[in-house]
């Protein structure tokens, strides 16, 4: 009894692009429109280079979130973790240990911070928003505590190489990373078995359970990932800042939830694409780092980075009311 | 007030259409002072959308609204309000940790003195008396969390009528009541029929329609079919107009051989219930029937593998089973369309290929990705195979009506290979014509060697479509029925034991 498929097909393609593509249409406006007025400097190698380096350790982190996310979760965590990483790195650097072991040992820890999230939400069931916000200080604590709120260098061939390194000489390698990220991501939520167990959950979570479907493994490996992906993040960013200090991701879980719901991502779950989180996170990080050359003053970039959020999500609102009306 | 022709409202041609629908057809009502208007129709006939767009929640098309006469733009729901129209939903919007006092004047709080401070003393009394009025005791002071479902819907219709109500539209409001709850909704309303309250009354309950309506009318498919004094109309007649045929019979059953048993369930015992035994063979349709509360809802969930297993054993084609989780009844064959299907049974947001391949993405393709033209196709042949009505397999389920949306739960099972299915209210919430499919489908399934379980609360269905029937009461197995003997007497008495 299916008639028309095609039409329908192509009408709802329409509609599930359109927030997706409306971003990246602003993206492309916003750069063109800051790369005239903050000529020369703006489209510049020297601008651009750092910015995009700068935008990788916050993007990787947010794919993974995004799926974290429309599984119905959250991860308050992930500035902490990205702290204590990066106390973690400079500590271990400092003891002697090889680059390598460093990275392969700072990974297994964030992999174990998300794990502990994923314990307390799955198996304790305590809910995520107070769960990660509660580790979100433990970590950040940890990392005041190992290096006794002290800064450390950093330096190292393998660490420096992960935020300042060239892939071929040109290509930086937190861009090899954010790109990586983003595909393997993409390919999870839009084509994968997983990603389709993942939409279901978030979606509806009890119907999901009662379709077998294992509800809280999905959930723990969600934040087992998001742990890891935060500490790939502290990573990156200790490499950039060749320091390790427990101040270091503090905030960044709301600029990476920010972008995440600016790009399109329910709150609640079931909703959200990992195109639109890319979009979400250069649109802020471009307009930061355009206020920033611009010379505005530091409050009023806050300022603006807040209402920017508050008007694009008031727009999902009011097309979302607009359409509810009309059906 | 009303004008001379003691018509208070009038609906005029009013069209609706959503994207691919025509909800509602060049419709048009009146309604009279002092009378109940019945409204009836099958799921997605237009009745909600017709008391949506009354009660403001919706924009006509096209159409016009008269109110004691007069046209009258319905904007949004605070307009309808304040026209005197009172509409008490399905769902109830009663909030649990509020007291009855508040609940009714939730929203316009009685206040005194110059700081405006809430008048709990007068609040309650005038909510005594309201309660008076309906003729009902209920404590002002209670907390809407403790009483009864039928409680709490008197006290939806009682903070309907505290606002000087004109025209009262009532969706469905004995769907959560007993037959003495029932009555004294009855009572209720023909006591503000006296006061001059016209009442729309939505009921697919037909035997409610001839209690308490004075006429009715029938939509079909977002048009009006026409209007009858009720007096004049009988049950086959209306039906009729419903459907848009002559429905010879409401429960077909047809005979099919039974053959060997395929699950043996022995003193199971979890929450909500103790010492379950029974047998089910191959072929077979099972009726679970009970009260509320009898504990049926909940062996279903631990036979499925959601509810944990405190004692007893489930035996599956002779093997043993440890049931621990739905994917491992799944994988043991079992199927479940639960009892509420848009909260446990669907994603609503989700499309009908989605939803129906939803117990069994590991099968979609033999990477960790989805083959979706596979997906498609297998979605596609069970909406041709058991005539899901939608424009496609991407529609969203939230658009499909109800007795298609539990047609896309039926089909998830059957993508799933599902030898043994248990339904819960399978024909809840789903319209006549569905209905006669789903008792024609679950009868298919028992033909190429499906088993079922059926629970259910409707005594005409249960006893035409079972073959066999156990009665549960308060969580214990009171009685087994061979068809032959089981009558709706029989079955009560055993549910009440």
């Amino acid at each position: 009894m299916v008639d028309d498929k095609t039409v329908d097909v192509l009408q709802k393609k329409k509609v599930r692009l359109n927030n997706t593509a409306i971003l990246f249409l602003i993206l492309v406006v916003m750069f063109a429109l800051f790369s005239y007025v903050g000529r020369p400097f703006f489209f510049s190698k020297l601008n651009l280079i750092p910015m995009i380096n700068n935008l990788s350790f916050v993007g990787i982190i947010a794919a993974i979130l995004t799926m974290v996310m429309v599984s119905g979760e959250i991860d308050f965590s992930i500035g902490g973790n990205i702290g204590l990483t990066a106390c973690l790195t400079a500590l271990l650097l400092e003891k002697g240990l090889p680059g390598w072991l460093v990275v392969i040992i700072a990974l297994a820890g964030g992999f174990a911070m998300g794990a502990f999230n994923g314990m307390l939400v799955t198996v304790v069931g305590v809910n995520s928003i107070i769960a990660t916000i509660g580790t979100m200080f433990i970590w950040r604590g940890i990392g005041y505590t190992i290096t006794n709120g002290e800064s450390k260098l950093a330096l190292n061939t393998v660490i420096d190489y992960i935020g300042r390194g060239f892939v071929f000489k040109v290509i930086p390698f937190p861009i090899v990373l954010l790109v990586a990220v983003f595909i393997i991501t993409y390919i999870i939520m839009n084509h994968s078995k997983w990603g389709r167990r993942i939409y279901a959950i978030g979606a509806n979570p009890l119907a999901s359970f009662l379709s077998g479907i294992n509800v809280k493994k999905v959930k723990f490996i969600g934040f087992l990932f998001c742990g890891a992906a935060a500490a790939l993040g502290g990573l990156v960013l200790t490499s950039l800042s060749a320091v390790g200090m427990p101040q270091h991701g503090q905030g960044q879980e709301l600029v990476i939830i920010s972008a995440i719901i600016l790009g399109g991502t329910a709150l609640g779950g079931g909703r959200g694409q990992i195109l639109g989180t890319l979009a979400g996170v250069f649109i802020l990080s471009v307009l930061y780092n355009f206020l920033t050359i611009m010379n505005i003053y530091y409050f009023y970039i806050q300022m603006v980075q807040g209402s920017v959020l508050i008007l694009v999500v008031s727009t999902y609102e009011i097309r979302q009311a607009v359409a509810r009306r009309r059906t | 007030m009303s004008d001379s022709n003691g018509i208070v409202l009038r609906m005029e041609n009013i069209t609706k259409t959503f994207p691919g629908v025509v909800a509602l057809d060049n419709v048009s009502i009146d309604l009279y002072k002092g009378e109940v208007l019945g409204i009836l129709g099958e799921n997605g006939a237009g009745k909600s959308t017709l008391i949506k767009i009354l009660a403001g929640n919706y924009i006509k098309d096209s159409g016009d609204i008269f109110i004691d006469g007069q046209k009258f733009e319905i904007k949004g729901p605070a307009e309808a309000m304040s026209s005197g129209i009172r509409v008490i939903y399905q769902e109830l919007n009663t909030i649990n940790n509020l007291t009855v006092a508040e609940n009714i004047f939730i929203g316009e709080q009685l206040v005194k003195g110059p700081l405006k401070i809430i008048d709990w003393k007068g609040m309650n009394k005038k909510a005594e008396e309201l309660l008076a009025v309906m003729n009902v005791k209920l404590d002002p002071n209670a907390i809407i969390g403790d009483l009864t479902v039928s409680e709490k819907q008197i006290v939806e219709i009682a903070k309907a009528i505290s606002q000087e109500a004109k025209i009262l539209v009532m969706d469905e409001p004995t769907a959560a009541l007993s037959e003495e709850e029932t009555q004294s909704l009855f009572k209720i309303i023909q006591a503000l029929k006296t006061k001059g309250v016209a009442i729309i009354y939505i009921s697919h309950r037909l035997k409610e329609i001839f209690e308490i309506t004075d006429r009715v009318t029938v939509l079909r498919d977002g048009k009006k079919v026409g209007t009858l004094k009720t007096k004049e109309s009988d049950s086959n007649k209306l039906v009729e107009m419903m459907v848009g045929r002559d429905i010879k019979d409401m429960y077909p059953k047809r005979h099919v051989p039974i053959g060997g048993v395929v699950m043996e369930v022995n003193n199971l015992g979890a929450e909500g219930f103790d010492n379950i035994s029974f047998k089910l063979r191959k072929g077979e349709i099972l009726g679970i029937f009970g009260l509320l509360g009898s504990g049926r809802s909940s062996l279903v969930k631990a036979l499925f593998g959601a509810n944990k297993i405190k004692n007893g054993e489930i035996i599956v084609n002779g093997k043993k089973l440890r049931i621990k989780s739905p994917g491992m009844a799944r994988d043991a064959k079992i199927g479940l369309v639960p009892l509420d299907r848009k909260i446990e049974g669907l994603a609503l947001m989700m499309g009908v290929k989605e939803n129906i391949t939803l117990a069994n993405i590991k099968e979609l393709g033999k990477s960790f990705l989805i083959a979706r033209n596979q997906e498609r196709r297998k979605a596609g042949n069970w909406v041709d195979e058991i005539g899901i009505r939608t424009p496609s397999v991407e529609q969203e389920v939230n658009s499909l009506s109800g007795g298609n949306q539990q047609k896309v739960v039926l089909a998830k099972w059957l993508e799933s290979g599902s030898q043994i299915i248990i339904l819960n209210e399978p024909t809840r919430g789903v319209d006549v014509g569905a209905k006669i499919e789903i008792y024609k489908l679950m009868q298919d399934l028992c033909e190429k060697g499906s088993s079922i379980i059926m629970i259910s609360s409707e005594l005409p269905e249960i006893l035409s479509i079972a073959d066999r029937i156990i009665v549960m009461s308060k969580g214990r197995f009171t009685e087994e029925y061979k068809i032959c003997d089981a009558s709706e007497e029989g079955l009560l008495r055993s549910a009440c034991l």
